[in-house]
């Protein structure tokens, strides 16, 4: 016996469009057998996803499913899980949708706090419209839209995150799958804004005019650039610069959850409490 | 956890229709079980092969990190199937796939 | 009908109406002169339940009351000119996955930033096509503060009937206009609640998009066990995405279709003294109050004109129009912009003679303004 993905799966639109060996596939594979570690109801599942390659991960799972537009899936996500706070919503997009056009949104996601399990897929380039930077691809790489080699700076999407706000912030790749799936679970576990950013290979956008034009290539350029964050913490502050740590990189449960504190909005103007006051909370500024 | 039954006697399995011939299977597989084999009928004119499901150890790295769904093995705990020690003889083989391209090489000596 | 008497703001009347027509979630940003609905909701609906938030942009508050209207509740959200251009790629998808949200546009002076806290009914246009491909737009405009109101709700209802996005217009002189109106009572509202099909066989049924050409989607609330795909792009009955060339052509014409087979249930307007006219005005919106003033000053001198209001805006009540233009000799669009509607009459009437008052310095026509117009034709 094996664990049949079948049941998440709407079959019919197998195989996916993605490329061979893409790590979306993998990320998939792993956000189905978290889903189902969590034991969620496929019917108390939304899955919103945005534009690009990672986009299309939305139209091959059976949930309730949202393709939005460029950058929105955080809006969109917002809505739906405030008009059905009990039900669960996972965002997926990719490092351009979430960090470029859609920064505001993931901003504004992480500072509210509210329930969202939102997955970034980091693979470090524009991929659907073929190799434009993006805002995580590395300096000096080749792109199609700047042929001289990228001069753009890059994010670190999970600095971002915790500067912004999030509550659980965490970060893996598609190289080990297990350690991915368990960063999964424990995101979905926590009550509050959980960014996970997964990193993944591009060998057929980015790789192939960088020098790693095969999966195994593109994942060992990713292995070369993670490391666990105890490792990570005893570097020198130089050596930081040309790593990404992964693991959880934070996690606060005491931080208020945007829908719970919504519920006492609804309380005050319904007569059962007192207005809220800066007394009924911690950070006062 | 939802299921899926072995087709035949063996550990692990793989659907035909759905394989990419990324490689990738064959890169972590760590003791030779499989390799990719020429197939002019699919993408890349290649596909994966199970050539030695007797050193399968269950380590479920293929299904894990094959993003097709095209690979599956059975549960540790669920099946009776006796998955092997990982052998000298089966990491030799697996370095030897690697490095001939993921293709076992021709003539190797089992 | 069961009405009451309220002294009210125009904001406020459509707020309210958010609120008896059964909208439980609303999302929006600061805009004026529309802040004020977003502020009478955010104490209204956590009263009954529902949701009201403040999103970071224009674009985040589109995008969360699509979502909210995705998972089977009536949303809202409310803005004005600048705002409706920055959420025009999102009613564009709400248009093409066939989502029901109601969208009012409290219009000021524009382009741009334009005059922000004085009155135009320069977004008419843009209200037809706020985005970019083809769909057929639906457009109410409210001509009074009771119709604030009546419109508001009538747009939630036609949203779930048609499965897209209402725009209803009102002005920043209507907006903020303080006064009396006769509007119905709340359970009267309530009462006239019709919400969106719904399919209740088997789920391997169900295809959403799967409905005969001249109908809307059936889209089945979240979480119910009803699991399909919303998108932007062209999609089949299932909504997952296709290119097929026969599947596409079908989608944009049953877009087109849903509305324009069924425009006798869109259709609304008034007539004001037009039986004898010699001389019709079109007008709409806060402008239509002045041009009554100017109708019964002028009829005291015998002149005989009228007016016609559409309140549904797009699709223009074309045949009803056609029917004056054929017949009256004299017509006068007045408008608070450079004839956005001017347009659609010369078209509907294909008559080149139509005359035009346009007003574009952001403060109201006064009566007196139009009888001087009317007197000169």
């Amino acid at each position: 016996m094996a664990f049949d993905y079948s049941n998440y799966l709407r079959m019919e639109k197998m195989p996916t469009l993605w490329c061979w060996g893409c790590g979306d596939g993998v990320i998939l594979k792993a956000v189905i057998r978290a889903i189902d570690k969590m034991g969620w109801k496929q019917d108390d599942v939304c899955v919103v996803s945005g534009i690009g390659c990672s986009g299309r991960f939305s139209s091959y799972v059976d949930f309730n499913t949202v393709h939005t537009t460029h950058g929105r899936t955080v809006a969109y996500a917002t809505g739906i899980k405030l008009a059905n706070p009990e039900k669960h919503v996972i965002c997926v997009a990719g490092d351009g949708d979430a960090l470029a056009i859609g920064g505001n949104h993931t901003i504004h996601g992480c500072r509210r706090n509210i329930d969202l399990n939102m997955i970034i897929i980091n693979n470090f380039i524009y991929g659907l419209t073929n190799s434009q930077t993006s805002p995580t691809t590395p300096r000096g790489m080749w792109t199609v839209s700047q042929k001289a080699g990228n001069i753009d700076p890059t994010f670190n999407a999970c600095n971002l995150a915790m500067g912004a706000g999030a509550s659980f912030v965490g970060r893996e790749t598609v190289i080990d799958p297990k350690k991915l799936e368990r960063l999964l679970v424990k995101g979905f576990s926590h009550k509050g804004f959980s960014f996970m950013e997964v990193l993944s290979n591009c060998h057929i956008n980015l790789g192939r005019k960088n020098k790693m034009a095969s999966a195994m290539e593109n994942l060992d350029w990713i292995d070369s650039i993670t490391m666990g964050k105890m490792k990570f913490e005893k570097l020198e502050e130089k050596e930081k610069l040309n790593f990404l740590p992964t693991g959880i990189l934070k996690e606060d449960d005491e931080v208020k959850e945007y829908c719970e504190m919504y519920k006492e909005i609804q309380d005050v103007h319904q007569g059962k409490r007192a207005k809220i006051t800066q007394n009924d909370f911690d950070k006062k500024i | 956890m939802p299921l899926l039954k072995a087709p035949l006697d063996t550990p692990v399995w793989i659907d035909l229709t759905r394989c990419k011939a990324c490689d990738i299977c064959v890169s972590v597989c760590p003791a030779g079980v499989l390799s990719m084999r020429q197939e002019p009928a699919s993408i890349l004119g290649a596909i994966i092969d199970i050539i030695n499901p007797e050193s399968c150890i269950g380590c479920t790295d293929c299904e894990l990190h094959c993003p097709d769904f095209a690979i599956h093995v059975a549960d540790k705990k669920e099946d009776h199937f006796r998955f092997a020690k990982l052998t000298q003889k089966a990491e030799d083989r697996a370095k030897a796939i690697k490095q001939n391209n993921y293709r076992l090489p021709l003539n190797y000596d089992q | 009908m069961n009405t009451r008497e309220m002294i009210s703001t125009g904001n406020e009347l459509a707020a309210l109406a958010a609120i008896d027509a059964g909208c439980k979630f609303f999302g929006g940003y600061p805009l004026t002169p529309s802040s004020e609905i977003m502020h009478s909701l955010s104490d209204m609906l956590p009263k009954v339940g529902g949701v009201a938030i403040q999103m970071e942009d224009e674009i985040a508050s589109v995008c969360s009351v699509i979502g909210a209207a995705m998972s089977g509740k009536r949303a809202m959200t409310a803005t004005s000119g600048p705002g409706l251009s920055l959420k025009a790629e999102n009613l564009g998808l709400a248009q093409m996955a066939e989502v029901p949200i109601v969208c009012i546009d409290v219009m000021r002076g524009g382009p741009s930033t334009g005059l922000p806290t004085r009155v135009a009914q320069g977004d008419v246009s843009q209200a037809k096509h706020p985005s970019h491909g083809d769909y057929k737009s639906i457009t109410i405009c409210a001509g009074s503060l009771a119709e604030c109101y009546t419109q508001t709700a009538r747009a939630f209802n036609l949203a779930d009937r048609f499965m897209q996005p209402v725009f209803v217009l009102l002005d920043e002189t209507l907006g903020h206009m303080h006064g009396r109106a006769i509007i119905p009572t709340a359970e009267e509202t309530g009462s006239q609640i019709k919400t969106r099909k719904q399919f209740d066989g088997k789920p391997e049924e169900y295809f959403p998009y799967g409905v005969a050409q001249d109908e809307p989607a059936i889209l089945n609330t979240m979480f119910q066990g009803y699991r399909y795909h919303f998108t932007g792009l062209h999609h089949d009955k299932h909504g997952f995405p296709t290119e097929d060339m026969n599947t596409c052509k079908l989608l944009i014409e049953r877009l087109f279709n849903k509305v324009e087979a069924h425009e006798d249930e869109l259709e609304a307007y008034e007539e004001y003294m037009l039986k004898d006219a010699d001389i019709m005005i079109i007008a709409y919106g806060s402008v239509s109050l002045a041009v009554k003033e100017a109708i019964r000053d002028l009829r005291k001198e015998d002149i005989k004109v009228g007016l016609f209001r559409p309140i549904t805006l797009w699709p223009a009540p074309a045949l009803k129009i056609k029917e004056y233009t054929d017949k009256i000799p004299k017509v006068l669009c007045v408008e608070l912009n450079m004839g956005q509607y001017f347009h659609e009459i010369q078209r509907v009437s294909s008559r080149l003679d139509i005359d035009g008052l346009f007003k574009v310095n952001g403060r109201p026509i006064s009566p007196h303004e139009i009888v001087d117009k009317v007197k000169e034709l």
